[in-house]
């Protein structure tokens, strides 16, 4: 039955019908699964699949990525509310766009699926500051910077990126908060995260989710 | 033969002593003239002169009449830019913040009557001076599916696209629909020779076949149904689409189709066979740390790909400031070695 649930939400998910997608869900907690059931057993599995296909299908595009974190960060949100008792957070990830970058599209899709994937978020919007992403990674305690940066510019500029590596470097802080980036430009140069100091890059916003929780398990083994 | 007559010929399948060569060097311009990015662009005749400098530089075939994208959300009533020296320059206020501003949205009946166009025009009016039988002049027109993320964002077009309202959504296309036919001829009427349609929208990377079909495809065939598809050439922003080149020429009539460094440019070439242009695009973003022989060697790559049957264009995509000049005479160079027919 679960599987059933599972595979239409995927479905509407993947048709990017995000009415449909909303009344499997309302159908299954008028079939008795709990809110809990709903994120941990629907939402994250379809995450999950929507990554596997992505790395499987080069085609899967853009509008789908979209919906699977506008649905899934909507769906969250109302199921949160309805939790017995608060989740557990996996870890805290502070994400903006690189300075001089005012697209927010990148880091809409990463924050949607990180929210179900019970990431507490701090999104300090468009056009941010290194010092600011340092300064608020630290203030709580976040394990991630994740710096979305869509053009070439603001992906390999000296105030980006690489100025947040040399501040974490000189505050002795590398250890403890990791940097993952992504946007257009890595895309087309799969090497560019190491250019500009990052530890890790996606390809796309899903995947970004999973290679940001990846160093926040990393941070937390330390 | 001249730049123009290579193209020309390769259009048509004629014997041509090379493949053309197309470059856009656009911020690149006001490093030469000793400008801030935000003085260059702010006069017509610093861009043309800009942009003749560098095809005199580095040799290439073609000339461009394009500032920056955001110019066109400029003419439609966009007030601020941000400027960067160090890169292109982005949107800074959205014309539409929310759902009522799209009712409000007016496109200008005339658009060469708006402030917005005259530093164009006055570029355009140099650019056909020099360049006029010699070189292409290129122009660089956002299709109307995809226009409306310089009027209101990418996240947010998206979310009305996916979500609607649908009334809301096509009352917003219908309108850059309309702005893009005035554009058109308004470029063509300006002497612009080679007109980009820049349709992300229209690639399967954005959105899924059955949206293409249902939706990007009929605005497309409205956006250029009054001016033709004459030397329009199919750009989809970098994204791949060689899933919907087929489409594209039998419900478009659109030929010459720019490919994605992401795509499988044997397999574009291929369907797109004798009927058209075929464009190999280099990934300029990896030329940022690519040496001469790297560039050289992807040239070389691109070209034995391409260049059989003739009908092929080399072409660059977003060729950033960060790239060493040196790679820029290195990819020019051997475009024209490994493009020769001879």
């Amino acid at each position: 039955m679960l599987d059933d649930i599972i595979n239409h939400y995927n479905e509407a998910v993947f048709d990017t019908d995000k009415e449909a997608a909303f009344e499997v869900i309302d159908n299954a907690l008028a079939e008795g699964y709990t809110p809990e059931d709903i994120i941990f057993k629907v939402v994250i599995p379809a995450i999950n699949e929507m990554m596997a296909i992505i790395t499987k299908d080069p085609d899967a595009n853009l509008a789908q990525h979209f919906m699977t974190a506008q649905i899934a960060s909507e769906v969250t949100e109302k199921m949160l509310l309805q939790f017995k008792s608060p989740p557990e957070i996996v870890g805290r990830v502070v994400i903006g766009t690189a300075v001089g970058d005012l697209h927010s599209l990148g880091k809409r899709i990463v924050s949607g699926c990180l929210k179900a994937m019970m990431v507490e978020i701090i999104d300090l919007g468009v056009n941010v500051a290194a010092e600011r992403f340092v300064d608020e990674a630290i203030a709580h305690d976040a394990q991630v910077i994740a710096i979305s940066a869509m053009m070439v510019h603001s992906a390999t500029g000296e105030n980006g990126c690489r100025k947040v590596r040399k501040l974490l470097n000189e505050q002795g802080l590398e250890s403890r908060i990791k940097i993952a980036v992504g946007g257009a430009p890595f895309r087309f140069d799969p090497e560019l995260y190491k250019t500009v100091g990052a530890d890790a890059w996606a390809a796309d916003g899903i995947s970004a989710a999973k290679t940001i929780v990846d160093l926040i398990h990393e941070v937390n083994a330390k | 033969m001249t730049p123009i007559q290579i193209l020309d010929a390769t259009i048509r399948g004629l014997p041509a002593p090379r493949i053309p060569v197309f470059c856009n060097l656009l911020d690149q311009g006001a490093r030469e003239l000793g400008l801030t990015q935000q003085a260059y662009y702010a006069k017509g005749e610093h861009v043309a002169e800009g942009q003749l400098k560098m095809r005199s530089r580095y040799g290439y075939d073609n000339v461009w009449s394009l500032f920056y994208v955001g110019k066109e959300a400029e003419l439609l009533g966009c007030n601020k830019i941000q400027f960067s020296e160090s890169g292109a320059p982005n949107v800074a206020d959205f014309v539409i913040k929310d759902y009522d501003d799209i009712a409000k949205l007016e496109v200008p009946d005339d658009i060469t009557a708006h402030p917005a166009w005259e530093e164009t025009a006055k570029c355009l009016t140099i650019l056909r001076e020099e360049a006029v039988g010699k070189y292409p002049i290129c122009a660089y027109l956002t299709a109307s599916t995809t226009l409306p993320s310089l009027l209101m964002g990418m996240d947010k077009w998206l979310e009305l696209l996916l979500t609607g309202p649908n009334d809301v959504r096509d009352e917003l296309v219908r309108k850059c629909s309309d702005f893009f036919q005035k554009q058109i001829a308004a470029y063509r009427a300006g002497g612009a020779t080679v007109l980009i349609y820049s349709s992300p929208f229209g690639s399967p990377y954005f959105v899924d076949m059955k949206r293409f079909h249902n939706f990007s495809l009929p605005w497309m065939k409205r956006d250029l149904e009054a001016g033709g598809t004459a030397n329009v050439i199919y750009y989809c922003g970098m994204a791949p689409f060689n899933k919907v080149i087929e489409d594209v020429i039998q419900n478009l009539a659109i030929t010459t189709h720019y490919i994605s460094p992401l795509a499988d440019l044997a397999e574009a070439k291929n369907i797109i066979g004798s009927r058209g242009l075929t464009c190999g695009v280099i990934d300029d973003i990896k030329m940022i740390n690519w040496t001469a022989e790297e560039t050289r060697a992807e040239v070389k790559r691109l070209c034995e790909t391409g260049k059989p049957g003739g009908r092929f264009l080399l072409g660059t995509g977003l060729m950033p400031s960060e790239i060493p000049e040196a790679n820029i005479t290195a990819l020019i160079n051997a475009a024209f070695e490994y493009g020769s027919y001879s």
